[in-house]
């Protein structure tokens, strides 16, 4: 084997036939530009033109209403200065702080308890496993919908009629802007949790299991344990699911809009929500991709920042 | 017996083989994405609602527009209707409308959303229409449907064949007598829930959304309120519009403040919350829409639906009333005449009469009302009165600009985040910075 490929790299019989197929293969290797073409090609199309067409509309006035348009900076002024702005960044970093944090903790809780269900061969794991994962499973206006019956404040809402047996005060889950919030919040955690598991899960598989017995055998505590091994072991899968999450929470509008429709007033409109409203109810493409620009400036930023930190930490 | 079991299997097979050739027909007719032969040699597209067509959900108005479709294509036959789906995602699918209208590939005949025709009349999209039908026809549409659909010259560019109506639900057993104004309104929701405690006295819908709007809009334009002036420019911010609108979300405000509605209205946003309240006997009276009636029967027993009564939308005095309707249209954006023709045929044939009787909604001619069993009953000889009083929404492109800025300012002042002067105020500024170009 070590002889045929030195004997590859060697070209002393480029001649034959078979040869001429490994001098290919062995120039495709070399130039990897054709490789890469047809993926360049799609992100080219779907991706990084999409992304410029956004930007050079945002420089612009263009509305769905008129098909002329001039370059300006106005539609970023108008935005900046808009008042509504400060509300809706509130109500986005609310959604997506409080996302990032639950999901990722939840993830990475259930994903641990998996493991160690797993481990000590536990009955009903695996439904467990299951369990989860099909909450991924359910599209996310569903899982609005699902979330807009328990929170209803009707008699038929589930919470509050829990809270009713357990003669409690009915809480305003929906129609009151501080708890409104809060409520979105739970609702994409939910949502989004079994990412966190799913990922998480596959990371703590790489830690390697004689890690464990070495810490087992010098009697390291259970949070001692997790503190120094699963952890710093955890460490890149937890950059890529907080900054995964980040993005996904940053970008959804679909737990939002049939759950409150970024009500009561603007309390749960969040960046993605004002730009689907700014496009579709307003008409106003150009004010719509300034929206989503920010939304792009932003998730850069949040990704950058939780890469710099891991990076530091590590 | 063994010639009597060859007889039936024969029997079996005959009547098997002779049923498919009739359905077979039927079925080669009309299609889920098709009406007419698929050998016809002339085609147009046609996009439509879901539910106003025969992939409806409900098997017997599925049914019933196959019926209505196999007729059409029974006296077309040279002519094969390529059906499109329109999603309920109503302003992505008029924005999607709007932009392959301007390129030129906008289907040849589709359903618009009446509050969605005049924007794309003021972009010139739409040829006039009113060549197809009688004038007759035109005059007996109810009031509120000709401002819409029409220029200032009085061309007709859609023709509006469905309309709805937003009404006063109330339970008799807990308010006999229809209430007509609004103070009126209030005592009685409130004497309704002192006499049965847990009971909410009105629902509404307060949250974001368009139904807010629709159920509230009345309330302003019973004052004379005016959103936009003639020539669409925003004016209810402006005196006596703003006074009006004040005192519209006042009275919401009174409302939740007294108790006679719930605190939770500022975040309904579907009728489908009201309707289950109504059923479930948890609500003394709503504000809903015509179509519930009939989901209502359907769910409640005869002696429970027997209970509930509809009337007129109460107003700030007996005297200042009215009420609102939406509903759907059908245009044309082909610029051929031939298939022009061929959408209105289908539209007349099919939609002009005979499937509003099928998916039980209401007609947009008053003489509909009597031509048609169905809307000959008490109930809806009362709704024809009230359309005759009924009022659409703006016909101009910035209505949707206004109604998502007054969404936010209703919910947020009856949520109690800001006072109705700074969350009107602040809709007008918003829609300032919106108006169109000049």
């Amino acid at each position: 084997m070590k002889m045929a490929l030195q004997r590859r790299h060697s070209g002393k019989d480029r001649k034959s036939p078979g040869a001429a197929r490994s001098a290919l293969r062995f120039n495709q290797g070399d130039h990897p530009f054709w490789w890469l073409c047809p993926v360049t090609i799609v992100l080219a199309v779907f991706y990084v033109y999409p992304v410029l067409e956004v930007l050079r509309t945002s420089f612009t006035d263009a509305t769905l209403l008129d098909a002329s348009y001039r370059y300006t900076l106005g539609s970023y002024r108008s935005i900046l200065l808009d008042p509504a702005l400060l509300q809706i960044l509130e109500a986005t970093f609310v959604f997506v702080a409080g996302s990032v944090i639950g999901q990722t903790t939840l993830g990475l809780l259930i994903s641990l308890a998996l493991q160690a269900g797993l481990k000590r061969r536990l009955f009903g794991v695996r439904a467990v496993r299951v369990t989860v994962l099909a909450t991924w499973v359910v599209p996310g206006v569903a899982s609005a919908i699902t979330w807009q019956l328990l929170l209803s404040e009707a008699d038929f809402g589930f919470f509050n009629a829990m809270l009713k047996f357990a003669s409690l005060p009915p809480v305003p889950w929906l129609s009151a802007p501080w708890m409104a919030i809060w409520s979105a919040t739970v609702a994409n955690i939910w949502y989004g949790t079994a990412l966190s598991v799913i990922l998480l899960y596959a990371g703590l598989q790489t830690i390697s299991p004689t890690l464990y017995e070495a810490a087992a055998v010098d009697g390291a505590t259970a949070i001692q344990t997790f503190w120094h091994i699963t952890l710093p072991g955890l460490r890149p899968t937890l950059l890529i699911t907080v900054i995964i999450v980040s993005v996904l929470s940053l970008n959804t509008f679909e737990i939002v809009m049939p759950l409150t429709g970024g009500g009561p007033g603007r309390s749960t409109e969040v960046l993605a929500l004002a730009a689907y409203n700014m496009v579709f109810y307003d008409f106003n493409l150009a004010q719509g991709s300034v929206l989503a620009v920010l939304m792009l400036l932003i998730n850069l930023a949040v990704a950058t920042t939780f890469w710099l930190l891991f990076r530091g930490s590590r | 017996m063994k010639f009597n079991r060859t007889l039936l299997l024969l029997v079996i097979l005959s009547i098997g083989c002779l049923q498919p050739t009739g359905s077979a027909w039927a079925q080669d007719l009309v299609a889920p994405d098709r009406i007419g032969r698929s050998d016809a040699p002339k085609s147009f597209t046609f996009r439509v609602l879901t539910a106003h067509s025969n992939n409806n959900a409900q098997p017997k108005f599925a049914a019933g527009m196959a019926e209505l479709y196999e007729k059409y294509a029974r006296n077309h036959p040279d002519w094969r209707v390529r059906i499109q789906l329109m999603s309920l995602q109503i302003p992505q699918e008029h924005a999607r409308l709007l932009e392959q209208a301007r390129n030129g590939t906008a289907p040849d005949c589709t359903s618009m959303d009446s509050f969605a025709v005049p924007l794309f009349i003021h972009q010139g999209l739409l040829k006039p229409i009113e060549q197809y039908f009688t004038k007759e026809e035109v005059e007996e549409l109810f009031a509120f449907v000709r401002p819409i659909v029409s220029d200032t010259e009085g061309h007709i560019y859609a023709w509006w064949w469905t309309t709805d109506l937003r009404l006063l639900f109330r339970n008799t057993a807990h308010v006999p007598d229809p209430p007509d104004t609004w103070q009126r309104t209030k005592e009685a929701a409130l004497a309704a829930k002192r006499t049965t405690p847990g009971l909410d006295g009105l629902l509404f819908n307060g949250g974001r959304n368009e139904t807010t709007m629709v159920d509230f809009l009345p309330n302003f334009w019973a004052q004379g309120g005016k959103l936009v002036d003639e020539k669409g420019t925003p004016v209810f911010g402006k005196e006596p519009n703003r006074a009006y609108l004040l005192n519209a979300i006042a009275y919401y405000q009174d409302l939740i403040k007294s108790g006679a509605a719930p605190a939770r209205v500022a975040s309904i946003t579907d009728y489908s919350d009201l309707t289950a309240s109504a059923i479930a006997g948890s609500t003394a009276m709503m504000i809903s829409g015509d179509w519930v009636i009939g989901q209502m029967q359907a769910a409640m027993t005869p002696d429970a639906f027997a209970k509930w009564e509809i009337s007129m939308l109460p107003g700030p005095t007996a005297e200042q009333r009215s009420t609102a309707s939406g509903g759907w249209t059908f245009v044309s954006f082909s610029k051929d005449p031939e298939k022009v023709k061929a959408c209105m045929d289908l539209v007349r044939e099919v939609y002009m009469g005979p499937a509003v009787e099928v998916l039980q909604l209401l007609p947009t001619r008053q003489s509909e009302f009597d031509s048609m069993p169905m809307f000959r009953s008490e109930i809806y000889q009362r709704i024809k009165q009230y359309l005759k009083k009924s009022q659409a929404r703006p016909g101009f492109p910035i209505y949707t600009a206004i109604s998502n800025r007054l969404q936010i300012a209703i919910s947020s002042t009856l949520s109690g985040s800001h006072t109705a002067e700074a969350a009107v105020d602040e809709a007008m500024e918003q829609v300032a910075k919106v108006v169109p170009k000049p």
